[in-house]
């Protein structure tokens, strides 16, 4: 049908990288993704690392060995604290680390090979110039010789120093990729975050497995495992203190994951439309509403996750209560003792259970009318 | 229907679980079972397509070269926003966007609406349809994915270029043979009276003489002289050998644009102009004047397409007995791969047709895509040359057309109007 056209216009907001990069709901779902990653580094290394397998422990094994300091300050390394407080300085470390390779990635080509070239050489410098000196005034002074022991110990420094950097970036390595892969748009940085996270819980599982935990020895019996998870549920009733650490440990995981794609599948939509489109009011005002509607999305369904999660977890003993008030009998009190229940199989199954129902909900209420009410009843505010 | 996303996050937390139980680790097992929580809470609110598309072109119809402004309004009918919905309006391959976009993503609040301006250029004639509108709706996390389109669309007719061809007439040499109009004592369209005669079905109510009826008691029409100078009528070749040369400039290509202009050129002085398309069968369309009859014309020239093997032969000897005596003829073709073609202008000089042909260069088109060897091309432009000359030898007059040449500049070849 033929009429009049207008067309395309132009607003003050437009949907330019830089623009878009500083925009409210785009740094508030990075910022949203970097707590995950923090707090999901923290709840795993609490609950796993901390006193069992951390870093400070290897340091003074590395010390003790050794019969020498490494060269990096205990101040940095968070040796000598306790708890947690041992992670915090390298994590911030760790978080300036990831930030500043954003920040590289988001330079020119010709200012990253400066920075990177610089890099090397000063490592160069740090780690062998030293002993290259010394080396070379041995070989003048005294003429062609091997190195003596005096300048072969000149390494030593820089080589502890590599190996404690080493170990310290191998521990920091989810923080690092991930705020990367955050604050600089990379995927692959944010793969890599969760991928590192995941394979060490997947060898801390194979390692804490009876069977290879007695074969360790005492390096076995260090590994923190969490044995008993039916005890009594303390967090409303339904799940232990230890279960909603590990219930955390995924959903920040997924907070993280989902908050980090989203600006990326954003942006990346943004950077691909034509330039007329970029100022078109029309595609922002619909990249408000996408960005809105997917903060809104991550707080409302990653928390309404943990919930059902949580009583997932603990809908045993919401049906066991339901079993023994209804019947009054002594079975309930047997099954909740049961060996089955406490190997895990029952609650499994009846969290998987649980989850069924939930999903088959989905066709007896009409969850999507009752979601359109509520939004439906927001936009008339608006 | 889910994602490969979904799909992954569902197996991953069903194998997490299993594990998990096989080796009595509950953060394996805790972690299946917060990723199948996700996919549960999830499938809850998905997206949806519910939404009311309405096209507006800036013209029904454009000439080839032209652009076409777009606007597509999409409404959101539902009570509940859209989700992630990304609607993208079908174009046909042959148009090409010049600014904006024919997709945008979508989050629409109940009753919301956004405009998706776009504008294309169409460098092809014909006759296309914008539309279907397709719709692809996804969940926030992108773990359940649906396609739908909605069935909208717009037609439109690209018509070929006119080309100004006044000049060439103007700056030929000899007097104009059509002078422009003249009344006509033969009964057809007009505005003067020409005679009264008895009403036959199917004569329009308006032409019937009331006061002839009141005093006859018989139902009278007022007939009319036929506004015009003659008839003019263009023959064009639209046979799958007029394809030679590329998608923009080929003798098809070429003889459109010619026959349009010179039907624009003669209907603006009010001649009646007739044109007859030959390609695997002949489309006729009777002489006659005025928009109705141009717009007609370049209709069936935007439809045109290269096919058949028709004669012209046949298609003067079925045409001839429609054709008025002594009306002027123009014959748009190659020439090639028709050996009837002289016979057929022969006839037509032989009834005192004043024929033109018009004949773009199909040697040289062919030229545009692949390589001829010199000695081969000087060959067949010498066959083609002798071909030319035996037409004009018959009496008509002929237009060697090379592809750089434009129409006005063709027309100055020829003499006599």
């Amino acid at each position: 049908m033929a009429g009049e056209v207008t067309p395309q216009g132009e607003g003050a907001r437009s949907l330019h990288l830089r623009q878009l990069r500083v925009q409210w709901q785009i740094v508030t779902l990075q910022v949203l993704a970097t707590l995950a990653l923090v707090w999901m580094y923290l709840e795993v290394v609490s609950t796993y690392v901390v006193g069992s397998i951390d870093h400070t422990l290897l340091f003074d094994k590395l010390e003790e060995g050794l019969g020498t300091d490494l060269p990096l300050g205990d101040w940095l390394t968070g040796e000598g604290s306790d708890g947690l407080a041992r992670f915090y300085v390298p994590m911030g470390i760790g978080l300036a680390l990831g930030g500043s390779m954003a920040f590289l990635a988001f330079q020119t080509p010709k200012v990253q090979q400066r920075v990177r070239l610089s890099i090397i050489v000063l490592l160069i410098v740090m780690l062998a110039g030293r002993f290259v000196f010394s080396y070379a005034w041995q070989l003048i002074s005294e003429g062609w010789s091997i190195p003596g022991n005096d300048v072969v110990r000149l390494l030593e420094w820089p080589l502890l120093m590599l190996l404690s950097l080493v170990i310290l970036t191998f521990y920091l390595l989810p923080i690092i990729t991930g705020t990367k892969g955050i604050w600089g748009l990379s995927r692959r940085g944010v793969a890599w975050s969760i991928g590192f996270i995941l394979l060490f819980l997947g060898i801390h599982a194979i390692l804490t497995f009876p069977l290879i935990r007695s074969q360790l020895g005492s390096y076995g019996e260090q590994l923190t495992s969490l044995e008993i998870i039916v005890s009594d549920p303390t967090i409303f009733g339904l799940v232990t203190a230890e279960q909603l650490s590990l219930i955390l440990i995924a959903c920040l995981m997924m907070v993280f994951q989902e908050s980090a794609f989203g600006v990326i599948r954003q942006l990346e939509y943004a950077y691909r439309l034509p330039d007329s489109c970029k100022r078109d009011p029309e595609y922002v005002a619909q990249m408000d509403n996408l960005l809105n509607g997917h903060l809104r999305h991550t707080a409302i369904f990653l928390s309404l996750t943990i919930v059902a999660t949580t009583i997932a977890l603990g809908f045993h003993s919401v049906l066991l209560n339901w079993v023994s008030g209804i019947t009054g009998s002594q079975w309930a009190a047997q099954v909740g003792e049961s060996i089955e229940l406490t190997l895990t199989y029952g609650l499994v199954i009846s969290a998987l259970l649980f989850l069924g129902i939930m999903a088959l909900l989905r066709f007896v209420i009409p969850w999507q009318r009752f979601w359109g009410l509520i939004e439906s009843s927001f936009s008339t505010r608006e | 229907m889910w994602t490969r996303k979904a799909a992954f996050t569902f197996t991953g937390g069903i194998a997490l679980i299993l594990i998990g139980m096989m080796i009595s680790n509950h953060q394996m097992m805790i972690l299946g079972l917060a990723f199948i929580a996700f996919i549960v809470v999830n499938s809850w609110v998905s997206g949806h397509g519910d939404v009311e598309v309405q096209r507006t072109l800036s013209a029904d119809n454009l000439y080839k070269g032209d652009d076409l402004y777009v606007e597509l309004l999409v409404t959101n009918r539902s009570r509940r926003k859209t989700q992630q919905l990304e609607v993208y309006d079908n174009v046909p391959h042959e148009m090409k966007l010049r600014s904006g976009l024919n997709q945008m993503r979508l989050n629409l609040k109940p009753g919301e609406s956004a405009r998706i301006r776009y504008v294309l250029r169409c460098p092809l004639r014909g006759h296309y349809s914008i539309g279907p509108v397709s719709l692809r709706y996804r969940n926030t996390f992108n773990l359940s994915i649906d396609e739908m389109y909605v069935d909208h669309h717009s037609d439109i007719i690209i018509f070929p270029q006119i080309r100004d061809v006044e000049e060439a007439f103007i700056r030929s040499r000899t007097a104009k043979m059509y002078t422009g109009a003249t009344t006509l004592r033969t009964p057809g369209p007009g505005t003067e009276f020409y005679s009264l005669r008895e009403y036959v079905p199917g004569d329009p109510f308006k032409n019937i003489n009331w006061k002839a009826f009141a005093r006859t008691g018989d139902l009278m029409i007022n007939e009319k002289c036929r506004d015009a100078v003659t008839d003019l009528y263009i023959i064009l070749d639209s046979r799958d050998i007029a394809r030679i040369g590329t998608v923009l400039k080929n003798p098809l290509e070429m003889g459109t644009v010619a026959a349009a202009s010179l039907a624009s050129f003669f209907i603006k002085r009010r001649d009646s102009v007739s044109l007859t398309i030959y390609d695997e069968k002949l489309s006729f369309l009777p002489p006659d004047t005025g928009d109705k009859q141009y717009f007609k014309i370049l209709s069936s020239l935007a439809g045109v397409a290269p096919r058949g093997t028709m004669p012209l032969q046949a298609v003067t000897n079925s045409l001839a007995a429609r054709f008025s005596r002594g009306s002027p003829v123009f014959i748009i073709s190659s020439c090639e791969g028709d050996g009837t073609v002289p016979s057929a202008v022969r006839d037509l000089v032989g009834r005192g047709h004043e024929v033109t042909v018009l004949s773009p260069s199909s040697i040289d088109f062919e030229r545009l895509v692949s390589r001829i060897p010199r000695m081969s091309y000087e060959v067949l432009k010498l066959e083609r040359q002798n071909r030319l000359t035996s037409l004009a030898g018959f009496g008509s007059q002929v237009i060697d057309w090379m592809p750089d040449m434009d129409l006005s500049q063709a027309l100055l070849q020829v003499r006599g109007y």
